[in-house]
This record gives structure tokens, C-alpha cells and sequence, in this order.
């Protein structure tokens, strides 16, 4: 966005000079004029001395003196929260009467100059979906593991334990398969060509790849201007499209991009959108959600969401969850067949 | 009287513009003068930031008086390599509904930011980002034309 409106900046018309004589004559001849009276120029009349009156009360109550607190100076801003709430369907059960699981947990995520700490599979879950997957799964006799259908793994089903993981790296990693790291978003390239040959370097000319990665850095602490160019980046990609505005579930809405995701173990015909608060930048919402119906779930329907609860500096510490030991084992809810 | 004068004094060159660049030079002294005598009139009502209020008024009078000017006004570029493109980008912009190029050149001829200029096309921050996205995208849309093509090759040549 930015080179665009910078170039038509530069394309702006000569602005005309002020002529100062004739600017003082018209300042002169509006003050002359009359103002139009305000309607409530009466009330206020009517209603002076009352208006008097809490004025005083007012100032008697700010001036009052107030018991003395000790001084503490403004402590900086120390991490960089991002707290995601996570849910994804899998289709599982015997292959001639499989029914949809749902996965749903929150990733709470601390980001520090010199560390970083996640805690994730919070408050998790796997259950079936609907009421009608709910009955299929009492049919099946309540299993507490599933198989994955099409997969090789199996699925457990009941609440998933928390983990934590911390590391003293510093930075923002861009992708579970690179090592690159990021101090800020903002060390990147403003301009949107740029930008998408330095994720290049980590993505190759997967565009789909290259997008996720904009959207993951779209959540690190950084300028407006700079998730501007992230959008703008997106917004250039082949093959993605520009949603418009998007209206939520939750009652938030904002703009989003969309682009085809490719085909997993068991869905195809999935796009991926990503919807931002406008103002702010900042991401509110990604989802893959299917193109064409498929395991008996409809077109347009989410499969996937991950919502951005907070994206935010903050000076508390992070909050880890009690008897839970730091870079202990994580025990996923995809389990060996 | 004196807040009006220092908000008159400072916003006026920017109203000017604002009027030149949608009305034309010579009607954008009037059409300035008659802004801030509005404004005068309507006092009570102006913000402490006065600028997208203003520009909103002016906009009002330059929509029954518009007449866009600024191919009139290219001998004033210098003939330079940037010749070219600013004769490109003002022909690519020309193509585009009058909605679109007042979005764009709030923005970016008149340095408003976004939430200013929501203010002055009465509508939300959210909306203007929407109507921004979009006028960009038709804008560089005009720009890799064929006919824009040409013309960029032609003054490559020349």
C-alpha cells in the first residue's frame, strides 16, 4: 500500500500559494459576520447557576487532599502477549461409520527480548463435534482413542494436559521449519516487494507458504505500517482474494484475504482467510474453511479457526499453570495406532 | 474569535489545496472563504481537531462546483523522468470513479490519516479501510492496463 499512495503522492498537483492579503481580508470580513446562535445558549442561561454549582463541588472534591501513595516509576513494557484460541475438526471411527472430533485449546504465548515462553494445550479438549457425531461416538461404545480415518494415527478423545515450553532465545521464529528469527516485524522491508523476497528466502515460491508466513508475522509486535505491508503483501500474492469487509460469529468484524489452501489426509477444496482488525493491523481471526461439502460437513464452513484473544505488550508476568513442569514432555492428543 | 483565527490560519492552506485539487484553482479561494465562513457560523460545532470537519464542509461546496483540473495543470511538473509517471499515475487515477480518487487522494495528496478521513466522508474507520483497499487495488488495476503498457513503453522510447 504504502508505494502506491507514496508514488501518487508524488503525482499531486501543485498546491496553489496562499495569498496572504486576501486571506486576512476574508478573516476579517467573516468575523464581521454573525454567528448562528446556539440552541442551547438558553438552556445554558437557565441552567447556569446550577452548572455553578457542581463547577464547585468539583473543584472542592479535586482539591481536597488525598492520602499519600508511595511513587512508583512506569516499569516498560516487558513481553509480548499472544493468547490464540485454537479448534479443528478430524474425521475419525471405523471408516464405514466415522464421525467428526473437535480439538480445542488455548496457546498462550510470552515474548521477551531474551525469552520466550508458550504455554499450550490449555483448557484442551477433543470431543465429538455435533450432537449427531456425539451419538455416533456412544454408538461406538465411548472409545477413548479413535482412529484417524484416512491417517495412521489415532485420536484421544477426553481433555488434553497443559504444557509449557520456554526458550532463551530472543525473537519471533518465523516457521516451525526455519531456524530465522525476527527481533521485531518492523526490522523487516516496509515495501511489499521487498518484503516477499526476504520470506521468500524461507518459503521458496510456495505462495501458500510465503502467505502463512505473513499472517504468522502479522501476530509479532510491530507497527501499524508494517502489517499494512504484510496485508498489502497478501493482497499481491497470486491466487489470494480480497474478502472485503467480514462479519463474525462473535459480532467482531474486520477485512480479510483468502487463498486456497492445499489438500491435507482428509480435506480438500480448503481456503485459508485471515481477517484483520483495519484500524489496528492486527490479526483477528485465521480459518481454513471448505470450498465444496465433504465427510458431511457443508461449503463455507470453518474447519479450522484460530481467534487472536490478545495480541498486546504487557508487564505481567506470563501465568503458567500450577504442576506443570516447564519443557516437560508434551502429550499430544494424536497418539500411535 | 482568536481560537477561530489561529484554527483559520492554520488549516487555510490546506483547505486551498483541498479545493484546487477537486474544484480548480480558481475557484478554490471562494471556495475556501465560503468554508470557513460556515464554519464560523456553525463555531459551537467544531472539534478541537477542526482539519476533516473543514475539509468536510468544503467538500459539500466543491461537489456542486467540481471540476477536475489537474491535466490542466501538468505544465507545472518539470519535464523529467518523473514526468512520465506522474502523468501516468494522474491519467490512471482520472479512470477511476470520483469515490475512488477522493478516497485515494485524502490519503495520500492531502496527508490525512485514515480516521481523518473517515471524518470527512462521514463514514467509519473500518468502512474508509474497506473503500481504501479497494480504490488501491483498482487504481494499480488502471495502472498495468494495456493502454497504461503502451504508453509507459512509449516514453521509454522517446
Amino acid at each position: 500500500m504504502e508505494d502506491l499512495l507514496k508514488d501518487l503522492a508524488q503525482a499531486k498537483p501543485p498546491t496553489p500559494e496562499v495569498d496572504h492579503d486576501r486571506m486576512e481580508r476574508d478573516l476579517a470580513r467573516i468575523l464581521s459576520t454573525p454567528r448562528l446562535r446556539p440552541a442551547r445558549s438558553q438552556f445554558l442561561r437557565r441552567f447556569a447557576p446550577l452548572l455553578v454549582v457542581a463547577a464547585v463541588i468539583v473543584v472542592a472534591v479535586i482539591a481536597l487532599p488525598s492520602p499519600s501513595q508511595p511513587v512508583r516509576p512506569a516499569a516498560p513494557p516487558q513481553w509480548w502477549r499472544v493468547l490464540t484460541q485454537h479448534w479443528s475438526l478430524m474425521v475419525v471411527g471405523e471408516p464405514a461409520n466415522p464421525y467428526v472430533v473437535r480439538f480445542n485449546s488455548t496457546t498462550d504465548q510470552w515474548v521477551a527480548a531474551d525469552s520466550q515462553i508458550s504455554v499450550v494445550q490449555k483448557d484442551g479438549d477433543v470431543a465429538p463435534f455435533s450432537l449427531d457425531d456425539d451419538n455416533k461416538w456412544t454408538a461406538a461404545g465411548k472409545p477413548t482413542t479413535a482412529p484417524q480415518v484416512g491417517g495412521n494415527y489415532s485420536v484421544r478423545i477426553g481433555p488434553m494436559k497443559p504444557a509449557v515450553q520456554k526458550t532463551n532465545i530472543a525473537g519471533f521464529q518465523m516457521s516451525a521449519h526455519s531456524k530465522v528469527r525476527f527481533d521485531s516485524i518492523d526490522t523487516l522491508p516496509a515495501d511489499p516487494v521487498e518484503l516477499k523476497k526476504v520470506l521468500e528466502t524461507i518459503a521458496g515460491k510456495d505462495t501458500y507458504q510465503t502467505a502463512m508466513l505473513a499472517m504468522g508475522m502479522m501476530l509479532s509486535n510491530g507497527s501499524w505500517e508494517r502489517r499494512q505491508a504484510l496485508f498489502d503483501l497478501l493482497e499481491q500474492l497470486d491466487g489470494v482474494r480480497f474478502l472485503g469487509q467480514v462479519n463474525l460469529r462473535n459480532g467482531r468484524s474486520g477485512i480479510g484475504v483468502a487463498i486456497s489452501a492445499p489438500s491435507t489426509f482428509q480435506f480438500s477444496g480448503v481456503e485459508t482467510q485471515l481477517v484483520i482488525n483495519p484500524e489496528t493491523g492486527m490479526p483477528i481471526v485465521k480459518r481454513d474453511v471448505l470450498t465444496t461439502p465433504q465427510h458431511g460437513l457443508s461449503a463455507n464452513m470453518s474447519i479450522s479457526e484460530e481467534e487472536y484473544l490478545l495480541l498486546e505488550k504487557t508487564t505481567i508476568d506470563p501465568i503458567l499453570p500450577p504442576d506443570v513442569a516447564v519443557n516437560g514432555e508434551v502429550e499430544s492428543p494424536i497418539i500411535e495406532r | 474569535m482568536e481560537d477561530f483565527s489561529a484554527v483559520y490560519r492554520e488549516c487555510y492552506p490546506r483547505v486551498l489545496a483541498y479545493a484546487a485539487s477537486h474544484a480548480g484553482a480558481q475557484r478554490a479561494e471562494d471556495i475556501t472563504s465560503e468554508t470557513f465562513t460556515i464554519a464560523w457560523r456553525k463555531l459551537d460545532q467544531m472539534p478541537s481537531n477542526a482539519l476533516p470537519w473543514l475539509l468536510g464542509i468544503t467538500r459539500n461546496l466543491v461537489r456542486t462546483a467540481r471540476r477536475q483540473v489537474w491535466h490542466d495543470e501538468l505544465a507545472d511538473v518539470p519535464a523529467t523522468d518523473d514526468f512520465a509517471q506522474v502523468v501516468e499515475l494522474r491519467a490512471a487515477l482520472a479512470s477511476l470513479s470520483e469515490a475512488d480518487q477522493e478516497v485515494l487522494t485524502l490519503v495520500a495528496w492531502h496527508g490525512l490519516t485514515p480516521v481523518e478521513a473517515a471524518q470527512v466522508l462521514g463514514c467509519t474507520t473500518a468502512t474508509f479501510f474497506v473503500r481504501l483497499h479497494r480504490a488501491r487495488r483498482r487504481l494499480r488495476a488502471a495502472l498495468s492496463t494495456p493502454n497504461f503498457d503502451r504508453a509507459r513503453e512509449s516514453w521509454k522510447t522517446s
